[in-house]
């Protein structure tokens, strides 16, 4: 008699049956928005695990209920959990006279280079110079191509708008050397000639290529980088997954085992954001994986297309 | 092998059709889950996933059939055909004609791999013997010429392109125009990465194509793709008439999945796929064989043609 009175007045108590149909189709929703097959599922099972007995008003459908909760558990997997205030440690780096180093990894052609220099004109315009280390040393161009934008740089901040000094510069020893001894170099050219930042531009590899993986763990070992941005495209698939949990794998295994602060990726750049629609969900798959922030989205091909994440925004276009 | 991981798991879970005492609605609603299951993680669009179970579904009649030999049988061949629809658009691709200009003209999103590819092509066919070069027509990426000039040095392969000129157009022209007097057989023209989303971008791509008149427009893919290059590669087809998709960076972990709704989208067959970041890391692709290979369902490819 007692479960059929509260059943009147306020509804019913969620079951398994009632909750999978409804979670079947938001997890093909998040596929569809291009999380990843694999954590999709994850965070629908959660929800199922949250939902699972709880009692819900007459009037509220289930439907509007699994909604809720997984728009609530998105938001918050966005959250970051700690802020990173890259201008602040820049400053801080500055005041102990040592060059705060940043380092670019990730696999070929998600935009490295291009959003390393989109920060170093967001650094520029804090007035900030940069000294830009060409360590990818491999591909056809890519020396050049940072050249090119060292030059461009200049000329959007010439010297005389900074007191005569020249903001950009680029440090490159051309191809076929070793990366990890180009950063070392560079980092030591910026402490030198008071630059306030070393941004380490590397050659892109697939997480899987054992040699490349070791040598990118190298270089962050040799040099202790303050911050490893791991650089992928909003545009990747369930391979988001596997190269973060590969990359982050190569940091850890070849690190200094009596090192006690092993470098990880500290944060995500999540780049080409302006060709996915609302395709938005390799925002969710990489910051699953990582627990780490999207400290930076690249939104187009130019200087000025950089952004922080608006998680409101992509949760919105994620549940439409 | 591309797609190999897939194909495993699609076969085993065919094969286990074979265990079935009874073939019912449950055991080929569980054979689906798992295939669909396997297509999703391996990007496979959503869409045409859910069609591909649709179409399985619609093929078989439980009510009808008798024996439930009958029963796997069909499902296997529809499964197998469903599959085949996903790589083989039906289109038989461009072949070259020795001792006339061929132009090639490589488009696709940004960062993908078409500089890289386009040498690799050139070179391809000048191994074989082809008289074969290269227009660098993208002038926006920052080093494009230069990646180009290095890339085809290396490889002795002729090329045109400008550090001064600014116009794509003006450069693919010239270019095509020398190269065409000069007697080149496979000319190449790379362009700018660029996306739907900029109109100017596909205006300029509509352009090049429109002066160049190319005998085959190839789209290339990253094989990481994910669910948006259904709604891209539907875009470029639109503009301009993509007859051929070359798949990269398959030497990677990725299946490839992603990037195969380019082909249902362009209606254009894959090519050639991309193994690596060195000019040879590079592979002719034939659709027929691919799919038996992949699926090791020759004796499945019999029933159908039965
Ligand atoms: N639409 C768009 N394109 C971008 C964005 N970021 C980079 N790109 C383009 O992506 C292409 C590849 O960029 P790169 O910076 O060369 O990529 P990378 O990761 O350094 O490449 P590798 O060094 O060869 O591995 C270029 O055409 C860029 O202009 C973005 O946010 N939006
Ligand atoms: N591992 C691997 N890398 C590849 C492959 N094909 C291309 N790449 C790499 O992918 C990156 C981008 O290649 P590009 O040829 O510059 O790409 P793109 O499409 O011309 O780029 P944009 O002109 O900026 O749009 C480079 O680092 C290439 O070395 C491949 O098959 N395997
Ligand atoms: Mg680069
Ligand atoms: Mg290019």
């Amino acid at each position: 008699l007692f479960s059929l009175f509260q059943s009147l007045v306020s509804g019913k108590t969620l079951d398994a049956s009632d909750v999978a149909p409804v979670l079947e189709k938001f997890r093909d929703l998040l596929i569809a928005k291009n999380v990843a097959a694999e954590i999709a599922s994850k965070l629908c099972s959660s929800v199922e695990t949250k939902l699972i007995g709880k009692h819900v008003g007459s009037f509220e459908g289930v439907t509007s209920v699994v909604r809720a909760t997984l728009t609530e558990s998105l938001m918050l997997l966005l959250t970051p959990k700690r802020r990173l205030d890259i201008l602040r440690d820049v400053r801080e780096a500055q005041h102990n006279r040592k060059p705060y180093a940043i380092t670019f990894c990730g696999v070929n052609g998600v935009g490295k280079s291009t959003n390393l220099a989109k920060v170093s004109f967001w650094l520029i315009e804090n007035n900030f110079r940069v000294l830009i280390a060409a360590c990818d040393t491999f591909r056809a161009g890519a020396v050049e191509q940072l050249r090119t934008h060292v030059h461009h740089l200049n000329a959007l901040h010439p010297p005389e708008k900074h007191g005569g000094k020249t903001m950009v510069h680029l440090y490159e020893q051309g191809y076929g050397k070793d990366a990890a001894d180009i950063a070392r170099m560079a980092i030591d050219h910026a402490r030198k000639h008071t630059f306030d930042v070393v941004l380490i531009d590397t050659a892109g590899r697939m997480q899987d290529n054992e040699p490349l993986m070791r040598a990118l763990a190298k270089l962050i070992l040799v040099n202790e980088p303050d911050l490893t941005l791991f650089v992928g495209e909003a545009l990747v698939g369930n391979e988001a997954v596997d190269q973060l949990v590969k990359f982050n794998k190569a940091l850890a295994n070849h690190s200094n085992a009596t090192n006690a602060n092993t470098h990880m990726i500290d944060g995500i750049l999540l780049t080409k954001f302006d060709t996915i629609d609302d395709k938005v969900g390799a925002a969710i798959s990489m910051t699953y994986i990582t627990g780490q922030p999207i400290v930076f989205v690249g939104t187009g091909q130019t200087y000025a297309d950089l952004r922080n994440l608006d998680a409101k925004a992509v949760v919105h276009l994620l549940m439409q | 092998m591309v797609l190999a991981d897939l194909g495993r798991k699609i076969t085993s879970a065919l094969k286990s059709l074979n265990n079935a005492t009874v073939i019912d609605e449950k055991v080929l609603d569980d054979l689906l889950k798992e295939i669909c299951t396997a297509l999703l993680e391996s990007d496979v669009n959503i869409r045409l996933v859910k069609k591909l179970r649709e179409n399985v579904k619609l093929a078989i009649d439980f009510d009808d059939m008798a024996g439930g030999l009958n029963k796997r049988r069909v499902i296997q061949t529809t499964v197998f055909r469903e599959l085949v629809k996903l790589v083989d658009p039906g289109v038989k691709p461009f072949v070259p004609v020795k001792g006339r200009p061929n132009v090639i003209m490589f488009v696709g999103l940004q960062g993908s791999g078409k500089t890289t590819t386009c040498t690799k092509l050139a070179y391809y066919y000048q191994r074989k013997g082809w008289r074969s070069c290269l227009v660098c027509a993208d002038t926006f990426r920052a080093g494009a010429f230069d990646q180009v000039k290095q890339n085809c040095t290396k490889a002795r392969i002729p090329f045109y392109g400008s550090y001064t000129e600014v116009d794509p157009v003006v450069i693919a022209t010239e270019g095509l125009e020398q190269f065409k007097r000069e007697n080149f057989e496979i000319i190449i023209i790379d362009t700018s990465g660029r996306h739907k989303q900029e109109d100017s971008l596909f205006e300029e791509m509509l352009q090049i194509s429109t002066v160049c008149k190319p005998h085959n427009i190839i789209f290339v893919m990253d094989a990481s793709i994910g669910q948006a290059c259904e709604a891209q590669a539907r875009a470029f087809k639109d503009k301009v008439d993509v007859g051929s998709v070359i798949i990269t960076k398959l030497d990677g972990h990725a299946k490839g999945g992603g990037a195969l709704s380019a082909v249902a989208a362009t209606r254009s067959p894959i090519i050639f796929i991309g193994t690596g970041e060195h000019i040879d890391n590079f592979e002719e692709f034939k659709t027929k064989p691919f799919i038996s290979k992949l699926l090791g369902m020759g004796d499945i490819e019999g029933l159908i043609e039965k």
